[in-house]
């Protein structure tokens, strides 16, 4: 018997990720802290141990609701930076 | 018009046959289906006419694309008629729009699931039951295109636990979560007109918990009905009271709708009335909530002042639901997510413009 997958199509993705950046040594670093416990701390941490390695400096730093996406001024002020650490769970 | 859809080969034509053989795919809500084969989902798309391959929506967060063929292939698996399809399409219309933050309610870890409500004639015309039980169980009309919806969500948004759907616990409302509107007895008219939607039929979407009930069996006075609405309403278990000034669903049956009626109270104000009453002291949510997302002005209030848990009337949503007895419920919002209503297409034949 033929039945039909029900799943369809996948569609293009909203959005890709940025190609890596090779050499972080006088590269800006961005964080956007989506507000998840500890998201600000955790994120911080890990942006000045890679600033310290590496040459980077930390630069930008944005806050937004966990559920929605980053507004349009939050992500204009991120665009200055050339890597930007985000995403945190509970 | 190009047939897209991929085909399987299943060995029986048993229920049990498909299940288990669309759960090695990860696919199904674990129960029996049924088979999806060409005619029975030709069928179903003769319920609402229009290219089989049209574009209904893109669904977060696996971008699947929501064909009517895909909507009808769902539709025979969970059981559905073919005069449910102008539901269900609508339904996959409104939960692609962007105040319903689909991506996030599929991914959150709370347990929201979108709620459909029916509206208006397609409600009567296509069997939906809007009285006793109105969310069941027992009616095939809600428990079929509810959990057609469910499917769509598992399938073609990729809602799937783990993988797109990071629900702590799951819930009932995720199986099926469909309910008609009791038109008949609402003393104010049908909700769909009340938010700008005219037209014969038309659905809402409302993503939020499973209904919380309240009774109130002994008066006829309108505050006394609704003041155990708004305890249920101010909770610290909402989403509302960390981190969100969101909406409210108030399913009134018909005898508290009515009381409230004959003492003239219209929709506006049993919502402006519940966002007075519905409000919790500012102190008790700050310390039950040190990390909260609050509305600056909300920051603003003394430990005394009572919280409204909810920002606005307007959020505050009367719709009348069910049978005889004195029962409501609430259905509290996820929080970052708005409701949206739209009206259900009439069936569309060939040559016919949409």
């Amino acid at each position: 018997m033929k039945v039909y997958a029900p799943d369809g199509a996948v569609g293009p993705s909203a959005a890709s990720l940025a190609p890596p950046v090779p050499v972080l040594a006088g590269k800006r670093i961005g964080i956007l802290d989506n507000s998840k416990p500890n998201a600000g701390l955790l994120l911080g941490r890990m942006a000045e141990r890679l600033a310290a390695r590496t040459g980077a400096g930390v630069e930008v730093v944005e806050r937004k609701n966990a559920a929605l996406p980053a507004p349009d001024d939050v992500l204009a002020r991120l665009a200055e930076a050339e890597v930007v650490l985000t995403g945190s769970a509970d | 018009m190009t047939d897209l859809s991929e085909m399987l080969e299943v060995a029986s034509d048993d229920p049990e046959t498909l299940r288990d053989c669309f759960a090695v795919r990860g696919w199904g809500d674990g129960l029996p289906l049924v088979p999806p084969t060409p005619e029975r989902v030709d069928a179903m798309l003769a319920g609402c006419g229009g290219d089989p391959e049209e574009v209904v929506a893109a669904l977060p967060p696996r971008s699947g694309i929501a064909t009517r063929r895909i909507i009808a292939i769902n539709a025979v698996l969970a059981g559905c008629r073919p005069e449910h399809m102008s539901v269900l399409v609508a339904a996959v219309r409104a939960l692609a729009r962007p105040e319903v933050n689909l991506r996030g309610v599929n991914a959150t870890t709370h347990p929201v699931a979108p709620l459909l409500v029916v509206h208006g004639e397609v409600a009567r015309t296509a069997g939906y039951n809007s009285g006793l039980g109105a969310f069941g169980p027992g009616n095939l009309a809600n428990a079929s295109t509810g959990r057609a919806l469910r499917l769509i969500l598992l399938h073609v948004a990729g809602a799937v636990p783990g993988a797109g759907d990071a629900s702590t616990q799951g819930g009932p409302a995720k199986y099926a979560y469909c309910v008609a509107e009791n038109l008949a007895e609402s003393p104010w008219g049908g909700y769909a007109a009340s938010v700008g939607v005219d037209g014969p039929s038309a659905v809402t979407v409302h993503c939020g918990e499973a209904p919380h009930n309240f009774h109130d069996m002994e008066s006829d006075q309108p505050a006394a009905i609704l003041d155990k609405a708004a305890s249920v309403m101010a909770s610290l278990g909402s989403n509302n009271a960390p981190v969100s000034g969101a909406e409210f669903f108030v399913m009134l049956c018909p005898e508290h709708a009515a009381a409230c009626a004959a003492a003239g109270w219209t929709r506006g104000n049993m919502a402006s009335y519940l966002h007075e009453r519905a409000r919790m002291r500012t102190g008790d949510l700050r310390e039950a909530f040190a990390l909260r997302a609050w509305a600056p002005w909300q920051e603003t209030f003394g430990d005394d002042a009572g919280m409204p848990i909810t920002e606005h009337p307007d959020n505050i949503r009367i719709v009348v639901v069910g049978g005889p007895g004195k029962h409501s419920s609430v259905i509290p919002s996820w929080g970052m997510t708005r409701s949206a209503t739209v009206p259900v297409e009439p069936e569309r034949r060939e040559g016919t413009e949409p």
